[in-house]
């Protein structure tokens, strides 16, 4: 295989790991928006403890995509640059905002007002970061950017992200957080034990999967009307993923329904990799359609291939890790020592 | 050109990138200095150990939050500030920041695991699990650097008309500086933890919380900054020997150093003056500038007449900030004498109010020696964003509003510091039992 491409599904998987991670952690805060601040204490901590050992790792997964972007695609990084100044910019703030009002909202403990500010500034970051994240992707798979073919720009600065379509995405982005955390809450919550949580969340998940997939699916008219070119894209092996997601979101919220939270975190999952996958088959051999493709983009073959190896020798390290640290926190151990999965439907609700 | 989005740039970039190397140096400082203490906790089973290891624990995670979200900001600010640079020049360096990548990564795993596993992992397994974030912690900020030393020392590419051809990053990465740049840094690194964990504890045993607790916790800082203050003078001396033979031009801006001579005299101290072409107010040690420069009294040092106008640094920024650095660098030095001095005599620490003080202001000056190292090599390089390749002016972007975003930013940071204040405050409140 080429390098270029093999760097290209390199850099996809690394952003399909941050938005199923780092989206599920950005869902838990803009539950807390949804719910207008006013979550209870108790209930926020569990929030807390689900995400706190893991949204640090979460987050490297983007600093992971934007290493591998200006390394392996310098001119795409650039135009990138230009063409997304101003998503870019609020998206900053935001992952500012909302790494640190995480942790000063934790740390803060015993002083409740200054939890409480920073609660909801970590509410509302989580939900603005995102909304212009996945704004920024949408512009990209519009195929509207102004930008050269050498990674220059010739568009506006303030406005020419602006699309139908990633306003679309932008909107579908924090929808599709929102439930990712829904339902990854629903399986941490049967690893508590905690009924009440577990019904709470699994009616959210519901409620919020039936929305965003409704949303998806008008997405497809979107996309039609405001990415042609895309959507003329999506045959073939594009037109396999989208048929993936649709049924990977069905299969989670079926999951959901029959109180399956194993699987349905994995269907979640898997229809947001399909998501992605899709748009990334569908657009290529272009990276920033239609104007720079991922053979103009790239940085040399050796030069490529001394990163395919270093990142291969960083998996070694990097593989291992991350698995012990999903085991210690994330395994099937429950604190409470009940059992999991199916068997446990004393802890259904009336759903 | 607009030289405005320039400068609107430049003090966008020194800004955040000052403001996170000194949360990244507590990145790299404290979880050794967390290590020591729950080990010495593991071996004697004394609470106070522990109570010094969860309340650093505690602060070092804020601090660590604070440094992942600034560190991203740099990352994108690499693009945002300066695409011509990045799009040019993105393959040559990517190298050593995509190892960056997987050393922070395996840091946030092994922080996540260290910070929230004391009841899954207990005992010297826990211990265990924070030795990768120190390891990690270690090898993130010298891959980092070894792009920076880089951009003072470019190699592994070649141009040809115009375009950037052979490129081998590995070349790139072990470029003349990557050793005396990447030690200096992290031996800084360790003097700013060292030195800021001790001034924070004198701090508190000035205003009379003066327990076991506060002496033990100010000592591991104190002696962990002093014993790496002397080395930082050894690595400094490297350092410049690297900057005279590479980077002349920044050498002669370092030391005010203006005619070219044989037997240069190093100016301590003083304050360039551009129009009269002469450094004023210093006080002059002959032979002393060919002796550090070169290993030779009689050595040439070329001076800042004889370089083309158009490539000269703004002289007195790097000169008076090469004066701050080296200076404070003595005085720790001196305050790691007293220590031993000290040691000799009584075995013990003084115990002098006027000690104390010295400790308070020990990791502010740690801190600034770091930020003044780097305005020595960032300022000292200008007007090159790429030594001899690429003028700051050709890389940095024309995105309107520069100054606007940096306002915001200005903001953003006010507010942010403000709550690491309040925060690391709130936990130093809490009562100590409730870590024990």
């Amino acid at each position: 295989m080429a390098p270029d491409v093999l760097l290209y599904i390199v850099t996809g998987l690394a952003l399909v790991l941050y938005a199923v991670l780092g989206g599920a952690d950005f869902g838990a805060g803009v539950w807390q928006f949804n719910l207008a601040f006013r979550m209870p204490p108790e209930e926020q901590r569990f929030c807390d403890r689900s995400m706190g050992p893991i949204w640090e790792t979460n987050h490297v997964w983007l600093i992971f995509v934007l290493v591998l972007l200006f390394s392996a695609f310098p001119t795409a990084f650039a135009a990138l640059s230009h063409a997304l100044w101003l998503p870019f910019l609020l998206a900053l703030a935001g992952i500012v905002f909302r790494g640190c009002g995480f942790a000063f909202r934790h740390y803060a403990h015993g002083e409740e007002k200054v939890q409480q500010k920073w609660g909801v500034v970590f509410a509302l970051s989580s939900t603005l970061t995102p909304f212009f994240l996945g704004a920024s992707a949408g512009a990209v798979a519009s195929g509207q950017l102004h930008v050269t073919p050498s990674g220059g720009f010739e568009g506006n600065y303030y406005t020419d992200w602006i699309s139908f379509l990633s306003i679309y995405t932008g909107f579908f982005s924090v929808g599709v957080c929102a439930y990712l955390a829904a339902v990854f809450l629903c399986r941490d919550a049967l690893r508590e034990g905690n009924p009440v949580w577990i019904a709470t969340w699994r009616i959210r998940a519901l409620r919020m999967g039936v929305t965003v997939g409704t949303l998806a699916l008008a997405g497809l008219v979107v996309v039609a009307i405001d990415a042609p070119l895309l959507s003329e894209s999506l045959h073939g092996g594009a037109l396999g993923l989208v048929f993936l997601s649709v049924a990977a979101g069905m299969f989670s919220l079926l999951a959901l329904y029959r109180h399956w939270f194993n699987l349905a975190t994995a269907g979640a999952a898997v229809t947001v990799a399909a998501v992605i996958g899709g748009w990334a088959f569908g657009q290529y051999p272009a990276i920033i359609p239609p104007v720079i493709t991922l053979h103009a983009a790239a940085a040399p073959d050796n030069v490529l291939w001394i990163f395919i190896t270093a990142a291969g020798i960083g998996a070694l390290f990097l593989v291992p890790s991350l698995l012990l640290l999903f085991w210690v926190f994330k395994g099937q151990n429950t604190e409470t020592g009940l059992p999991t999965e199916q068997g446990d439907s004393h802890l259904t609700d009336e759903g | 050109m607009d030289l405005s989005n320039l400068m609107a740039a430049r003090m966008q970039m020194a800004f955040t990138l000052g403001w996170h190397i000194i949360i990244a140096c507590m990145g790299v400082g404290l979880p050794v200095l967390l290590l020591y203490a729950e080990y010495r906790y593991l071996k004697s089973g004394e609470k106070v150990w522990l109570a010094i290891t969860k309340r650093w624990s505690k602060g070092f995670a804020v601090l660590f939050a604070a440094g992942a979200v600034s560190g991203t900001v740099l990352s994108f600010e690499l693009g945002l500030l300066w695409p011509e640079f990045m799009g040019t020049y993105g393959a040559v360096i990517g190298f050593p920041f995509t190892m960056e990548g997987f050393a922070f990564f395996l840091e946030a795993i092994f922080v996540g695991i260290y910070l929230y596993g004391w009841e899954k992992l207990p005992g010297w397994a826990h211990w265990w699990t924070g030795v990768p974030i120190a390891i990690s912690g270690f090898m993130s900020a010298w891959f980092v650097v070894t792009a920076n030393a880089w951009m003072n020392t470019p190699r592994g590419f070649t141009v040809v008309d115009g375009k950037i051809a052979d490129i081998d990053p590995i070349a790139a990465m072990f470029n003349p500086m990557i050793w005396t740049q990447t030690t200096h840094m992290n031996v800084a690194a360790y003097m700013v933890a060292g030195f800021s964990v001790a001034s924070i504890y004198a701090v508190m045993r000035l205003r009379g919380h003066d327990g076991d607790y506060q002496r033990k916790a100010m000592a591991i800082g104190l002696v962990f900054g002093c014993l790496f203050a002397p080395v930082q003078a050894v690595v400094g001396d490297f350092s410049a020997k690297a900057v005279a033979k590479y980077q002349p031009v920044k050498l002669a801006a370092m030391e005010g150093h203006f005619e070219t001579e044989r037997g240069a005299s190093l100016a301590v101290g003083g304050l360039p003056d551009m129009e009269a072409g002469e450094t004023r107010y210093a006080i002059k040690i002959p032979y002393l500038l060919s002796i550090l420069a070169y290993g030779d009294p009689n050595a040439e040092v070329k001076g800042l007449n004889d370089f083309p106008q158009e490539d000269l640094p703004p002289v007195p920024v790097v000169h008076v900030a090469f004066q701050i650095m080296v200076g404070l660098g003595t005085a720790l030095i001196g305050l790691g004498a007293w220590v031993l001095y000290s040691w000799w005599r009584t075995r013990g620490l003084p115990v002098s109010k006027i000690f104390l003080w010295c400790v308070a202001f020990s990791g502010p000056a740690a801190i600034l020696a770091m930020e003044a190292g780097w305005v020595v090599t960032e300022v000292g390089r200008q007007p090159w964003i790429v030594q001899g390749h690429m003028r700051t002016t050709e890389a940095v972007t024309q995105a309107p509003g520069i100054w606007w975003v940096f306002l915001a930013t200005m903001t953003v940071y006010a507010i942010l510091t403000a709550g690491i204040v309040t925060v690391l405050r709130i936990l130093a409140r809490h009562p100590l039992a409730e870590d024990m």
